[in-house]
């Protein structure tokens, strides 16, 4: 009888649907896995070394370059460990912006996540709508910070400015004019809460309709039920997070099991999957961003009502108001070596999460007593999940390999760091 | 062992204190801040400096102190407060700390908002100590003071409105400088610090003003505006003008030295630098420096690349047939002198010298190691200062005498010109340079009057016809009578046309007195260049033959004709010389015109090498600076010429071999003789030349470093006379008078015996004059 | 019963239709597509974009060479060098920004203690030469001159929150 060996594939790192620059080796029997082998580093920055020489307060940029679909959450987690360093806390109303920013970033995630899924799986028209929607996010992300993804918005001992009092507007052209420019500009009246407010009474039936393409498709259903069934201790075993563990059914969020920013003070649910397979994960991540929807609105309403500081008044850590730095001398002194030294943070250790998008979300930092980490590490979700393809995927055909890298909704800046 | 603890043993004269609850003993007397300086106990301070008298002007470092389980009523200067016994001291309360804050808000309220603009941003003890203890906002609204700015000269930048007056800058120039230029002018809000009379700094250790200034408002003058603090990557290194050896921190930025801080080391220059060393590194990047080998092609230096050129040179010294002599500046390094000396030896020729401004080659001198080490001379009762002025020849010397001095040592001076010293002297001889000669035997014969008989016959001829005065037995009982004593030799003394008389003079003084004898080493590397073989070893000739009688062929490491007691004759030699080479760093227009190839390499900042202090201590220094365009380091260029030249014996790799090799041979079998010169005795009726070298033209670096020219201590050279012999000339002070040749203009100055014109050495306008010693002809131009 | 009724429904491909039904009805309404290069989408006032260098209204230039910029700058981009004016006043001798190092997080603006260095809305350039991407100070000076105006105005509106 002729010998049949197994064929070894490549599977990117160019491919379109590697999500990046994942090298998967497939070994195959015909269509069948027989073994995955994910092979990683081919984004590697060294953002951990590098943070280590630099003053703390430089790296913020580089947290948001790691899972650059979820940047404020990366931040979060960082100034966060910070900030449980230093013992300080930021103003109440700079918790609920960042509560309200995590929950536009898991939008923002969750809608990036169904777009290039749908995408990678066959339907096109889903990427399109998920699209649109993160332009609105994004241009709050723009309005408050100055940029579109990589924000550098949350400081140690708050937010970087408060929320703009008006939003952008679409300027008038050939074809936008009139009636129609001012249909555009709808929502971007006001300032930047009525924006979003705007956003989060339309923001449902938006989801419904991504819903109305996928949910009942059938295409999609033959694609993700019953693909890469995690079980519950699977997932555990595997030190799952997020969406990946929820899917299977294990209620754990760590917003509501030990609760930051003012997640304990805000009204939402989370949502469980029962199989554990591609198509709960689909649907607990489209039920999230209808969760991640209620708390923004109730953050939007807070937020209206009180007015207050966003930074802490402790000039040992944030830098002064710059009408202060200009005329006061102790201001520009700690405005001066804020800016060059940085501010010194006593030594200890601390690991600090954030329920990002993916999962958790944590930074251990490690610090001497100097005005540098002497260690920061990532625990980033994706790299967590990716460790378990070959367990799961094994015996799956060549095309669920893709669902199953779409699910895992891995990003190769917080994988490779 | 027993079992029993035993209390812990406090030596006599200490007490037990606690700070911050942590026990220690410590010296009676001590101030509180020394003591927890030494536990690491961190107190905010600005106006307490470690090496300086106690001011306690400042009031930053309040603590809480108990005595006897009382609390004292209020906080108190940890900077000032002695310690006692069984005191509790708190620097971290509630108390002290808001001692500390407020007294900061006060320091700041006249502080301009200079940060941005101060070059001590970065740097700055006021801003980190704002940081560290005082508050986040003023609440100081008023008009702030403005100081106005006086010039201190090109070393020192002023910016007075910054002053916080901690007056350590007062303090060190009137304590360790021992000049007294700074001072305090009216008092409490409106104190200024300053000169008074808007004069420029005239120490020559000025520069430590900026270390110790704990704000901008003394800063680095050539450094201004240059680079931060945070720009700059400090590479250890060590000073060359000097034999000191300071240790220094050189600052870089990109490979090209910034500037200098001493670098602490108490065995030599404890924290301080001279200006010397500290503004020098500006002419690192002078104009004329060497950046590409060059060759002579038909009359004309044309750049060539490194192959080339030393092909050529090795081609010229392989047929020079042993004809061949070394010039080279005592600033070269260990390895460079080891590699130059084989390298001669290897083509057969013993001519290589450093003694470049010696006249006195009787006695074979080599330069030595200190008998009395710098660090010990705070401690000696008595000194003898023959022929030397330490203020311009070594700096930090003359601040370790001033110290000694303070502590009650007599110091005795025989010297050709009554230098300015910052420590008083108990005696001194002012004479020409024949008269301080026999001022020396007469101190010998004094010694030989109370029972001592010279070893060497010589110096007993000398001594022979002499009878000694009452000022000579007196000195000779002082130094015999000192527990301490030391005679130190210094530039007008080692350089003498009889400097071998004067040397043994001294040193059979010395020797019945149990006094050391401490040789100033002629530049940087003497000692160093001397046990290295850098000197004739087996009947070549020294410098002043070489110079004399030169060679057909010349290698001329990095000397450049002042560098030389006789700069006419050494032009001449390269002039004449039938192949000269340049090893060096500056291509300046004398070797432009002589030289027949140029190889460019590394001055000491920018090579790995090692240097031979005054002590005998070898410091071993790396690289700080990169070499400009294509220069290379000398023991590089050295070993690359060795093997062109199929020398056997250069196969060296890397530096550490040269050192390996360097272990294993040995110092240099070189030894001084007895011999004594017959005694030059000036002609009757002319002024005697008394050369001592230009503080700041003492090498080829300083001589480019625009900051140090520009200072009013260099000059352009002049002839000083005493008014009598001035008067008897016809000469007035602001004349022109003709000097063996050469236009200078006339100074008047009883710090000048009679019979002497002191002249500068070292200098552009002396250049064509006899040495030192030598009589002149001095008419009215 | 329910097994009939979700047969049906599939065989009649209701789910499918409806799909497809959401994306018929977007074809008649307004685009929501921005014709860019033509139009644009709106940008906030706190846009970080290309550098600039500002003057104050009598011509002189702002930047006093503080190197605060350079110090905080994480990605290293900007280098500085400095010296004495004739005037004596601490002035940049070398002002450059490498873009392609940048990762415009805006931290040299916030640092800078006289609004000098600025991060414009610009978002459109290109280089298209090696070394381009060195941008040098009189081209940063250059684009402060050209944009001061709309620079000053969006430092004017968004003032009470710096």
């Amino acid at each position: 009888m002729q010998e049949i060996k197994n064929y070894t594939m490549n599977f990117g790192p160019q491919h379109p649907a590697a999500h990046g620059v994942l090298r998967l080796v497939l070994e195959m029997d015909g269509e069948t896995i027989v073994r995955a082998d994910p092979h990683i580093g081919l984004l590697h920055r060294a953002t951990e070394k590098l943070a280590e020489s630099k003053p703390f307060n430089q790296s913020i940029g580089y947290m948001d370059r790691l899972d650059y679909v979820s940047m404020m959450c990366n931040e979060h987690a960082y100034v966060r460990a910070i900030e449980s360093l230093l013992g300080v806390e930021a103003p109440e109303r700079a918790q609920w912006i960042r509560t309200m920013f995590d929950e536009i970033t898991r939008i923002l995630n969750h809608l990036m996540w169904v777009g290039s899924n749908a995408l990678d799986l066959g339907a096109m028209a889903v990427f399109l709508y998920a699209f649109r929607e993160r332009e609105e996010l994004m241009d709050c992300y723009e309005a408050v910070s100055g940029a579109r993804m990589h924000a550098t918005y949350y400081r140690p001992g708050g937010v970087y400015r408060d929320l703009p009092e008006v939003m952008p507007k679409y300027g008038e052209s050939k074809w936008h004019k009139g009636k129609d420019l001012e249909r555009r500009n709808a929502w971007r009246g006001g300032s930047m809460l009525d924006f979003l407010d705007a956003f989060c009474a339309d923001f449902p039936r938006r989801v419904d309709e991504y819903e109305e393409l996928l949910t009942n498709n059938r295409i999609w259903k033959q694609r993700t039920v019953d693909i890469g069934i995690v079980s519950p201790e699977q997932a555990l075993a595997w030190g799952m997070s997020g969406p990946m563990l929820r899917g299977s059914g294990v209620e754990w969020d760590l917003r509501k099991k030990q609760p930051y920013a003012k997640y304990a003070d805000v009204d939402f649910d989370i949502p469980v999957g029962v199989k554990g397979d591609c198509y709960d994960r689909y649907l607990v991540r489209v039920e999230e961003m209808r969760q991640s929807n209620r708390i923004i609105k109730q953050c939007v309403d807070w937020l209206r009502a009180n007015p207050g500081p966003v930074m802490v008044r402790n000039y040992k850590v944030a830098p002064p108001s710059r009408v202060e730095m200009k005329d006061d001398m102790e201001a520009l002194i700690h405005h001066f070596k804020l800016f060059t030294e940085g501010y010194s943070v006593p030594a200890g250790e601390t690991y600090s999460a954030v329920e990002a998008p993916k999962g958790e979300f944590g930074i251990y930092l490690v610090s001497d007593g100097a005005n540098k980490p002497f260690r920061l590490k990532c625990r980033a979700p994706s790299f967590v999940h990716l460790s378990s393809m070959d367990a799961i995927v094994r015996g799956h055909m060549l095309p669920d390999v893709v669902a199953m890298i779409g699910t895992y909704d891995v990003v190769f800046g917080e994988v490779d760091r | 062992m027993s079992a029993q603890p035993t209390a812990p043993a406090v030596p006599p004269d200490h007490v037990t204190i606690e700070i911050d609850g942590k026990s220690m003993v410590v010296p009676k007397n001590s101030m509180i801040i020394a003591a927890a300086d030494k536990a690491g106990i961190a107190i905010p301070r600005f106006c307490y400096h470690e090496k300086l008298p106690i001011a306690a002007n400042c009031r930053m470092c309040m603590v809480e102190v108990e005595m006897g389980g009382k609390p004292m009523p209020k906080p108190q200067p940890a900077c000032a407060t002695p310690v006692a016994d069984g005191m509790k001291i708190q620097t971290q309360s509630q108390r002290a700390l808001s001692a500390q804050r407020n007294v900061m808000e006060f320091l700041l309220i006249n502080h301009p908002l200079d940060c941005p603009i101060c070059d001590q941003g970065g740097e700055c003890e006021l801003q980190d100590l704002s940081m560290g203890y005082g508050r986040s906002v003023s609440r100081f609204v008023e008009k702030k003071r403005v100081v106005p700015d006086e010039d201190l000269g090109s070393l020192v930048e002023t910016e007075m409105t910054r002053c916080i007056q901690c007056t350590r800058c007062v303090r060190f120039m009137a304590d360790i400088a021992g000049t007294y230029e700074l001072g305090g002018m009216e008092r409490g809000e409106r104190l200024q610090i300053g000169t008074y009379v808007g004069k420029p700094l005239m120490s020559e250790l000025s520069g430590n003003v900026i270390d110790v200034c704990p704000v901008g408002a003394l800063t680095n003058k050539p450094f201004r505006f240059k680079a931060r603090a945070w720009e700059l990557i400090a590479r250890e290194s060590i000073g060359y003008h000097d034999a000191l050896g300071t240790n220094l921190w050189l600052h870089t930025r990109r490979g090209e030295v910034l500037r200098a801080v001493p670098r602490d080391n108490e065995a030599v220059n404890e924290c301080w630098a001279s200006d010397r060393d500290r503004y020098s590194s500006d002419g690192l990047r002078a104009k004329d420096r060497a950046q590409k080998p060059m060759i002579r092609r038909n009359g004309e230096l044309v750049e060539a690349s490194w192959a080339e050129a030393l092909a050529f040179v090795a081609d010229h010294l392989r047929d020079a047939r042993g004809d061949v002599g070394a010039l080279v500046a005592p600033l070269t390094s260990n390895e460079e002198g080891f590699l130059l000396g084989r390298l001669l030896r290897g083509i057969g020729s013993d001519h290589v010298d450093h003694r470049l401004r010696t006249l006195d080659f009787a006695d074979a001198p080599v330069a030595t190691p200190f008998e009395m080490p710098i660090a010990a001379i705070d401690k000696a009762k008595a000194i003898l200062l023959v022929g030397c002025n330490p203020r311009h020849e070594i700096p930090l010397l003359a601040q370790r005498i001033r110290k000694a001095v303070r502590a009650g040592a007599k110091v005795h001076a025989i010297n050709p010109v009554d230098f300015d010293f910052n420590f008083d002297l108990a005696g001194k001889a002012i004479v020409t340079p024949a008269a301080m000669l026999d001022a020396l035997l007469g101190l010998a014969k004094a010694a030989n009057d109370a029972g001592h008989l010279p070893e060497s016959s010589a110096l007993a001829q000398a001594i022979a016809g002499l009878s000694a005065d009452a000022k000579a037995q007196a000195l000779f009982k002082l130094l015999a009578d000192a527990p301490e004593s030391v005679i130190l030799l210094g530039e007008t003394a080692l350089n003498h046309p009889n400097a071998s008389s004067l040397r043994a003079a001294a040193r059979f003084v010395a020797k019945v007195t149990h006094s050391a004898v401490d040789e100033i080493p002629g530049g940087a590397n003497a000692v160093g260049l001397a046990r290295a073989g850098a000197q004739p070893r087996q009947g070549g000739r020294d410098a002043g033959a070489l110079l004399a009688n030169p060679p057909k062929h010349l290698v001329v490491y990095h000397t450049g004709s002042q560098d030389t007691s006789a700069p006419a004759a050494f032009d001449r030699a390269r002039t004449e010389a039938q192949f000269c080479v340049y090893v060096g760093a500056y291509a300046c227009n004398g070797v432009q015109r002589t030289a027949h190839a140029v190889l460019p390499i590394g001055l000491p900042p920018e090579i790995d090498g090692s240097y031979t202090n005054l002590d005998g201590t070898t410091q071993t220094i790396d690289a700080a600076a990169k070499l400009p365009g294509d220069a290379r380091p000398g023991w590089k260029v050295l070993r690359a010429l060795g093997a062109a030249l199929s020398i056997p014996g250069f196969e060296f790799t890397a530096i550490d071999d040269v050192r390996a090799q360097m272990a294993a041979d040995g110092a240099s079998p070189v030894t001084a003789t007895n011999a004594l010169r017959p005694r030059i005795e000036p002609a009757h009726g002319r002024l005697v030349r008394i050369a001592t070298t230009a503080i700041y033209a003492s090498d080829a670096v300083v001589r480019r470093s625009p900051a140090l020219q520009a200072h009013p201590l260099a000059r352009p050279a002049c002839v000083t006379l005493h008014p009598e012999d001035a008067l008897a000339l016809g000469l007035g002070a602001g004349a022109t008078a003709r000097v063996s040749g050469v236009e200078l203009p006339v100074e008047l100055s009883t710090r000048v015996p009679r019979g002497g014109a002191w002249i500068e050495a070292g200098l552009k306008g002396s250049a064509h004059l006899p040495p030192h010693g030598a009589s002149l002809d001095i008419t009215k131009a | 019963m329910n097994r009939v009724t979700s047969y049906l429904k599939s065989l009649m491909l209701l789910e499918l239709l409806a799909g497809l039904g959401l994306t018929f009805k977007y074809l008649w309404r307004p685009k929501y597509t921005v014709r860019y290069p033509m139009e644009h989408i709106p940008k906030s006032n706190r846009f970080r974009g290309l550098h600039a260098l500002r003057r104050y209204p009598n011509g002189e230039e702002r930047c006093i060479a503080c190197k605060l910029c350079e110090a905080v700058c994480p990605a290293l981009a900007i280098t500085i060098d400095s010296a004495p004016r004739e005037d004596g006043t601490r002035r940049t001798t070398r002002y450059d920004i490498d873009l392609f190092k940048c990762i415009f997080c805006g931290f040299c603006e916030e640092s800078c203690p006289v609004d000098s260095i600025v991060e414009t809305s610009i978002h459109e350039y290109h280089f298209e030469k090696r070394g381009e991407n060195v941008v040098t100070k009189p081209q940063l000076l250059a684009i402060g001159d050209r944009f001061e105006k709309e620079i000053a105005a969006a430092r004017a509106q968004d003032a009470a929150f710096r």
